[in-house]
């Protein structure tokens, strides 16, 4: 223990969370999240991940513990002062389109939290380029546009609040597997270029053993793995718990452990890789 | 006997769009096979599924130029009502579909509408709620039952209606791997049990490969592609080329294949993938 | 304690052996009833009567609790309205003086009476929506005939307003992650955002809507043609079985009614003259 250390950016203290029917969503978590991860936060339905997530940017306060956020509390802090810190991207694109275009609706955010004018403006540009908008969508009605696109746009509309971390709920669910790899490779770049802390709730195990770092794995309502992906994906029985499978090539892997392939494989090319260099023998 | 389904130079244009959504489109499918259809969004699969069970054209306006024949007759020569029970269709959205304010009487709204009897429905409902193993969950209203749970209810719905093709449109990319796997396992019971024709819509390929007997795959509206499950999967490159990702085990033997180092059948499991790494591994 | 749409329903309940039918028919004929009373007494024994079948049919009476803010603050817009714009004849005696106004006991009688008469309609309501799961509501309908379309159209609409609520949550969450609160804002402030809300509730109800039709037709249901004429089978209704028990208190319901009409208007029982609790405050309040 250390004095020197950094203090973690978001640190998770002893955290508990009841819904207000009286169910138990979430018991005695204890997580450290550092600047410029990324990680997956991975669990079966009910699992309580999404309700984590959500407690991680103060949408949800904890009924006991802490959740520290940049040094300041979820449970006395003003949503204004949160959004700044961590944003939340929901799954479904339409429960956050709340503008005529897409010049409001990515100028709702700032606007919010009071910025003056011309701050708003120079964020609006920013955040609209970063997800590749141009001045042509400004006029557009986020209604008609392509689900990809309300998409990049629920997106530019968090960046343009810059939260140093972005929580994003399902990124790939109900797209194909280019549009999947075009949002994670997006997501990549804001973590690569930019330094964020990227955090994805996800059932997408194969996106998850090619883009995060880190994986935290939870099973009711409790933290049952964590840590770096491939160790996570090679811990059988805590997986077991979370009723999660890892990725069919980690799967392979670790049935063909006993031909002398490491378990940890996280993708095709390792595996290639592995089996090559076992011939060469 | 004709083939159930039997599409000819079929093309289809929405009104308003630019370009069409399906291309000469030919296709044959014999009763009782288990066909999937793949491709990129935007490909024409969802507009292939509605071509089949009547919604095209008779929900959407455009323009049909081809045949499309369930059964030997035209689409559009069956008389409202009667397609339904023929084709049955279950869509991507759990929520959406699900109209009633119980489990049960979901399952037998169809039922009811194709004026069946009471005794004809109680036993329907018995066969269907084993099948789905939906007994449990009968007098549930929907806000107390998870996507994965409406979405078998949408599957014993349309089947309860005993189609002669089932059509499921991306029926799990809602959904979470356990829900989703549960699906696929009444699919796959279904596919031993029943002389049902299923075509299958997905992304998620590594539960519909080990079901499927063949695989169609649409991209830029035509059929780029259309064969036996493990000949459709040696089409590497047009695979890639349309952004089809086959599933871990197969595209590590692509991988080998590509180096030299196996010349085998493709594994559709993982099962048969392990078996098929033991069998190189131990010809050393 | 089950929640639905419509309220929180018991989970045992002796009510439940009774046909939905009749609680349908207990609600809309005994809701008349008010109406052929004046005297506010007799309206405030109907109001224990449902109460106790209330706990008779073991609804958590705490949930009345919920119901006290409004019946208070319908009680003082009837009491200001009656007393401020009520009517006006000679002989009205004036008990005293509000401000500028004059405060009459027949206003204050006739607001009495008015809220009496409504308070039992109100807590009818509330017995009906919390002892009736969604089914039973659809099953009542179906058993007065009302026509198919009609009952699936309400069912339809109970369904899509489980959703929105749904909805509505993550939407209102949805907001607050891009920094929406209104913490200390003024009230039409709140309202004018509020209108927010729409928009995205809007924008999933039209795609729902599209999904949710093809759903129907994918169903074999159809609108018109010969398809839509068939007999249907109902069978939601084989769950339910019309008893004797049945019969008998929608007979009872019946008579009921049909004994208040007679004594009402044959032997003028229930009108203001014939009442006790009126002149007694009518009293109290003259002559202090």
């Amino acid at each position: 223990m250390n004095d020197t250390q950094p203090a973690a950016y978001i640190s998770v203290q002893h955290m508990s969370y009841r819904y207000p029917d009286g169910t138990q969503a979430l018991r005695d978590i204890d997580l450290k999240i550092d600047r410029g991860e990324f990680i997956a936060l991975i669990g079966q339905n009910g699992s309580g991940k999404t309700t984590l997530s959500k407690c991680l940017n103060g949408l949800y306060k904890p009924s006991r513990g802490a959740v520290i956020v940049d040094g300041l509390d979820t449970r006395s802090t003003s949503i204004v002062q949160m959004v700044r810190r961590v944003g939340y991207v929901f799954q479904n694109p339409d429960h956050q389109l709340f503008s005529a275009n897409v010049w409001d609706e990515i100028a709702y955010g700032p606007r919010n939290i009071q910025l003056p004018a011309d701050e708003v403006r120079a964020r609006v540009e920013e955040a609209a380029a970063i997800v590749g908008l141009t001045s042509d969508d400004y006029e557009e009605h986020p209604f008609f546009l392509t689900k990809g696109m309300r998409q990049r746009v629920a997106i530019a509309s968090i960046l343009a609040l810059q939260p140093h971390a972005i929580i994003v709920d399902e990124p790939t669910t109900g797209q194909d597997i280019p549009q999947s790899l075009e949002i994670m490779n997006f997501l990549q770049r804001l973590h690569d270029e930019q330094g964020h802390i990227i955090i994805i709730v996800t059932h997408d195990m194969p996106i998850v053993a090619r883009y995060a770092k880190r994986v935290v794995a939870m099973g009711q309502g409790q933290v049952l793995a964590d840590g770096p992906t491939a160790e996570v994906f090679a811990n059988t029985p805590a997986l077991a718990q979370t009723f999660v499978e890892p990725p069919q090539i980690t799967q392979l892997a670790q049935r063909a452990a006993h031909l002398g392939f490491d378990p940890r494989t996280l993708s095709v090319d390792e595996l290639v890789q592995q089996y090559l260099a076992l011939h060469d023998r | 006997m004709p083939p159930i389904v039997e599409i000819q130079n079929y093309t289809w244009r929405y009104l308003h769009a630019d370009v069409p959504a399906l291309q000469d489109i030919n296709l044959t499918i014999e009763e009782g096979s288990f066909v999937g259809v793949i491709g990129p969004n935007g490909s024409g699969k969802t507009t292939l599924a509605y071509s089949l069970n009547g919604l095209i054209p008779g929900q959407y306006h455009g323009i049909k130029e081809g045949t499309v024949k369930i059964a030997g007759t035209e689409v559009e020569s069956y008389r409202p009502g009667e397609l339904p029970q023929m084709v049955g269709v279950v869509f991507s959205d759990p929520e959406a579909q699900f109209t009633a304010m119980t489990v049960e009487d979901e399952l037998v709204f169809g039922m009811e509408n194709l004026g069946l009897s009471i005794p004809e429905i109680r036993e329907r409902l018995e066969w269907v709620t084993d099948l789905t193993q939906l007994k449990p969950l009968l007098e549930k209203p929907p806000y107390e039952i998870s996507g994965g749970q409406k979405q078998r209810v949408a599957l014993a719905a349309v089947l309860a209606m005993m189609p002669r093709v089932m059509v499921l449109d991306e029926p799990t990319s809602m959904l979470d791997p356990v829900s989703r796997k549960r699906v696929f396992d009444v699919l796959a019971r279904l596919k031993r049990e029943s002389h049902n024709t299923i075509i299958v819509i997905e992304h998620n390929l590594e539960n519909l490969v080990p079901l499927a007997d063949r695989m169609i795959l649409l991209h830029n509206s035509r059929m780029a592609l259309s064969d036996g499950t493990e000949a459709f999967f040696r089409q590497v490159d047009t695979l890639t080329e349309a952004g089809v990702y086959p599933p871990g085990g197969i595209a590590f033997f692509h991988a080998l294949m590509k180096h030299g180092a196996f010349a085998g059948e493709l594994p559709l499991t993982l099962d048969a993938a392990v078996a098929r790494l033991e069998g190189l591994m131990s010809h050393e | 304690m089950n929640k639905t749409l419509l309220g929180y329903v018991p989970d045992r309940s002796p009510i439940y052996a009774i046909h939905p039918f009749v609680k349908l028919f207990f609600l809309l004929v005994v809701s008349l009833f008010p109406l052929f009373i004046a005297a506010p007494e007799w309206n405030f024994g109907l109001i224990i009567f449902v109460l106790l079948l209330m706990w008779y049919s073991r609804i958590n009476m705490g949930i009345m609790r919920i119901y006290v803010p409004v019946a208070i603050s319908m009680a003082s817009i009837i009491f200001l309205a009656y007393v401020i714009l009520g009517g006006y004849h000679p002989e009205y005696a004036q008990i005293g003086q509000l401000l500028a106004i004059r405060v009459y006991w027949e206003r204050i009688r006739d607001a009495i009476v008015v809220y009496f008469r409504i308070l039992p309609m109100i807590v009818m309501m509330v017995f009906f929506l919390n002892t009736s799961r969604e089914r039973d509501v659809i099953v009542a309908m179906r058993t007065l005939r009302i026509p198919f379309v009609i009952t699936y159209v309400f069912a339809m609409a109970l369904r899509s307003a489980g959703m929105v609520i749904e909805d509505f949550g993550i939407v209102r969450q949805a907001e607050q992650a891009r920094g929406f609160d209104t913490h200390g804002k003024s009230l039409p402030y709140r309202l004018r955002k509020y209108v927010m809300y729409m928009i995205p509730l809007f924008a999933l109800s039209l795609r729902r809507a599209e999904e949710f039709s093809n759903a129907l037709i994918a169903r074999g249901f159809a609108f018109t043609g010969p398809a839509s004429k068939i007999k249907r089978a109902d069978f939601i209704l084989t769950h339910y079985h019309f008893r004797r028990l049945d019969a008998l208190l929608t007979a009872i319901i019946g008579l009921a009614f049909v004994a208040l009409l007679v004594l009402r208007y044959g032997f003028g029982w229930f009108t203001l003259s014939r009442s006790v609790f009126l002149p007694w405050l009518e009293t109290l309040l003259r002559h202090r």
